[in-house]
């Protein structure tokens, strides 16, 4: 591959094919950056950043890292702020266990179809505008917690307050517009990661936040309500800072409507097409179910239990629920991380490999957790189960990216809305009815987790191989090219449509293993000109 | 692999931790001496479905000793509580009422407590105003008698074995408050011409700039 005649950025010295997924940052041969743009980052030739720094909030790029992560953070708060306020709740509107499980199953159904409506409505309004939109008009969704009188009320409202979690999309998009698509493995997997935080975060916040309500006098069943006005806050908060602070693209606002034409080139039809046809898309979906869906269910279950089973105080289940959900803030880059260095030296049979024994392992401890019957025990299976389903989900979405090329968006959201699914789904057989008891629904969920994990060896590559098979050893079947340009057809291969594809097919190649990598790097191959 | 280490260390404190509590005899409430208390009460409004307001009506609460207590030497307080009765704990597991006393939760409420003077051989009784934070629901009146370690020894309740019979029916507060509505309304109102506010302006300049 390399060109000997020394032409730059011909020289394949250095590029190990690494580079691609969980990089801090892009080396300059590969991607060239753009010297007479006048950003705190280097960015690329769109302006994209291609260096992540964590703790700058510089503008454009790291200060929208920011401004969209705790955003949807806040969306994970106020989705489930009830969650540690139940044993309050559940006493002033007279619920019974259905109740509390239809709500739970509810809160994660409605950002379902929130979610598939989210990518339009970034590409019509833009990510900034989206995000706005979505997070200051479900500020009213949440300030009418004051209202709720029943079960049904209740059911209701944390069905309206769900559907802002789609926040996640415009969050990613509004990434994917920032940062170079070197790079946008990192970045959103801690984006996502970090929002992700604001379900462990509001199992903390909200308890403290009704307990200094009490403390200034008010009853018990007024103070929960209060406290909603916390998280409504926070959306308006957010949302003002974003509509100030932010901007869709590097260079501004107002280019917006002059790239959209860039945007549709490709038909929904088609993308559609490829993705439900694909049967790895529909694998994930389920598994995805079992990582992000299991989080999602015990973020809703999990101080509850706690303060009913080992009669703790309401905040102190909280802080133990709340280590649940802020163990995203490592677990799930952990997770992804894992995955690259599994295929630094296996491929992607290492990622397949490394994703089915982190979701095992996360349902094994489930099912410890279940049957935990001391205090100290339950919070250490918790936390173990916590890092395996988190990590699967940052080992997930590091595999979903070579799945396809043409239809990733569609793939990737339908892979979100399966966690959705998978967590409604999980709520509504354990959680919901009086035949099984919560601890009895914990284990039972991670006995499902183990067994729903089993279809990840089915995921088969031709170019890669899966868990049991190897790679095939047809020359032409078994290559990448072959893979992605599949999903393209004569007459649109001969428009050169597929070139997009072609050029991911090469760059994927290290996940071929450590046998291809070494191959690619020419051994002691110095250019012509240095 | 430091971390593994010392992850497996703490795992391996833990267990042992856990192992090494010991075993002590649970106590059950089947042990407790029936009916060594005699307990009444009555509701402020009685009559065919009454709901009682809670925060509002009230109880008139007596318990007495009864002559048949053999553990009445033991007796140092008698803690009197608000219980619910089986119709109140279906589909509600944290309701459920379990034999064993640390794990009991039929009994939440508490309504007073007394210390026991053995020369006082009449019976005692107090007004008690149903808390505001009493769930809806249907209930009874329990006496426990603990002696010197805290520990039950003895009870009487206001209903008879099975619970069936003396039951009172409680409507809580719903907690909303006019003020409460009138801020939500007001902060969602704020909410949503914020950003319509802001939508239209921008669009506004958008267009300003554009005819330049």
């Amino acid at each position: 591959m390399g060109d000997p005649s020394g032409e730059p950025g011909s020289s394949m010295h250095g590029v190990t094919g690494r580079e691609q997924t969980f990089a801090f940052s892009v080396a300059s041969p590969i991607v060239p950056t753009d010297t007479t743009a006048k950003f705190d980052l280097p960015v690329d030739t769109e302006h994209k950043a291609k260096v992540f720094k964590l703790f700058s909030f510089a503008n454009p790029h790291m200060r929208t890292f920011h401004l969209s992560w705790i955003s949807f953070s806040t969306c994970f708060v106020s989705t489930f702020a009830a969650a540690p306020l139940v044993p309050i709740i559940r006493e002033n509107l007279n619920l019974t266990k259905q109740d509390i499980g239809n709500a739970g199953v509810a809160s994660v159904s409605g950002s379902i179809f929130s979610r598939l409506v989210m990518g339009a409505v970034c590409d019509l309004l833009g990510p900034r505008y989206g995000c706005a939109f979505l997070v200051m008009l479900s500020a009213p969704t949440v300030f009418s917690m004051s209202f709720v009188d029943g079960a049904g009320g209740f059911i209701t409202v944390r069905f309206m307050i769900g559907f802002c979690l789609a926040t996640f999309v415009s969050c990613q998009y509004w990434m994917s517009t920032m940062f170079n698509s070197q790079i946008i493995g990192l970045v959103n997997g801690t984006a996502a990661g970090w929002g992700n935080m604001g379900g462990g975060i509001t199992q903390l916040l909200m308890p403290v936040v009704y307990e200094i309500i009490r403390r200034c006098g008010a009853t018990a069943f007024t103070a929960w309500r209060l406290a909603f006005f916390v998280p409504g806050w926070l959306h308006i908060i957010m949302g003002i800072l974003v509509l100030t602070l932010g901007q869709d693209l590097p260079d501004g606002n107002r280019s917006a409507l002059e790239k959209k034409g860039e945007v549709a080139k490709d038909k929904f039809g088609k993308i559609m097409w490829y993705a439900v046809t694909n049967y790895r898309t529909w694998i994930f979906v389920l598994l995805y179910g079992y990582s992000m869906g299991v989080e999602l269910s015990t973020d809703n279950v999990i101080a509850e239990y706690f303060f009913d089973r080992f009669h703790l105080k309401l905040h102190t289940a909280g802080i133990i629920a709340a280590s649940f959900g802020m163990a995203n803030f490592f677990a799930r880059p952990a997770g992804g991380y894992a995955s690259d260095i599994a295929a630094t030296y296996f491929g992607m049979r290492g990622r397949l490999w490394a994703l089915w024994i982190i979701q095992t392992a996360g349902g094994l401890f489930c099912v410890w957790l279940g049957r935990a019957n001391t205090l100290v025990t339950a919070i250490v299976a918790m936390i173990l189960f916590s890092l395996g389903a988190q990590a699967a989900c940052g080992a997930t979405f590091a595999i979903v990216p070579f799945v396809s090329r043409r239809a990733l968006g569609i793939i990737s959201g339908l892979t979100g809305a399966g966690g959705n699914f998978g967590s409604g789904l999980t709520q509504l057989i354990f959680f919901s009815t009086s035949k099984f008891t919560t601890e009895q629904g914990l284990t039972w969920m991670g006995v499902m987790i183990v067994a729903c994990t089993l279809p990840v060896t089915l995921i088969h590559f031709p170019q890669w191989g899966s868990m049991f098979l190897p790679p095939s050893k047809d020359p032409v079947k078994g290559t990448e090219e072959h893979y992605y340009a599949s999903e393209w057809n004569e007459q649109e291969k001969q428009k050169n449509m597929h070139q997009g594809s072609l050029r991911f097919a090469e760059n994927s190649k290290s996940e071929g293993g450590r046998r291809v990598r070494s191959a690619a790097t020419p051994p002691e191959n110095t250019p012509n000109n240095v | 692999m430091a971390i593994h280490k010392i992850l497996f260390a703490s795992l391996l404190i833990c267990l042992l931790i856990q192992s090494s509590h010991g075993a002590t005899k649970e106590r059950l409430f089947s042990d407790l001496e029936k009916s060594a208390l005699e307990v009444t009460a009555t509701p402020s409004r009685v009559g065919e479905g009454v709901v009682l307001a809670a925060g509002i009506d009230k109880l008139s609460i007596t318990w007495k000793v009864s002559s048949t207590a053999t553990k009445e030497p033991e007796f140092k307080a008698i803690k009197v509580k608000l219980c619910y009765a089986p119709a109140s704990q279906v589909d509600r597991p944290w309701r459920k009422t379990e034999n064993e006393l640390f794990k009991d939760k039929s009994c939440p409420h508490k309504i007073s407590s007394w210390s026991y003077d053995p020369a006082v051989k009449t019976a005692q009784s107090f007004d008690y105003t149903l808390e505001r934070d009493i769930p809806t629901g249907t209930y009874f009146v329990r006496a426990y008698a603990v002696d010197a370690k805290d520990h039950e020894v003895a009870f009487g309740q206001s209903t008879n074995e099975d619970k069936t019979t003396n039951l009172f029916s409680v409507q809580a507060i719903s907690g909303r408050h006019k003020s409460l509505d009138i801020a939500s309304v007001c902060f969602s109102v704020f909410s949503v011409l914020a950003l319509l506010v802001f939508f239209v302006n921008e669009k506004r300049k958008a267009k300003i700039e554009q005819s330049k």
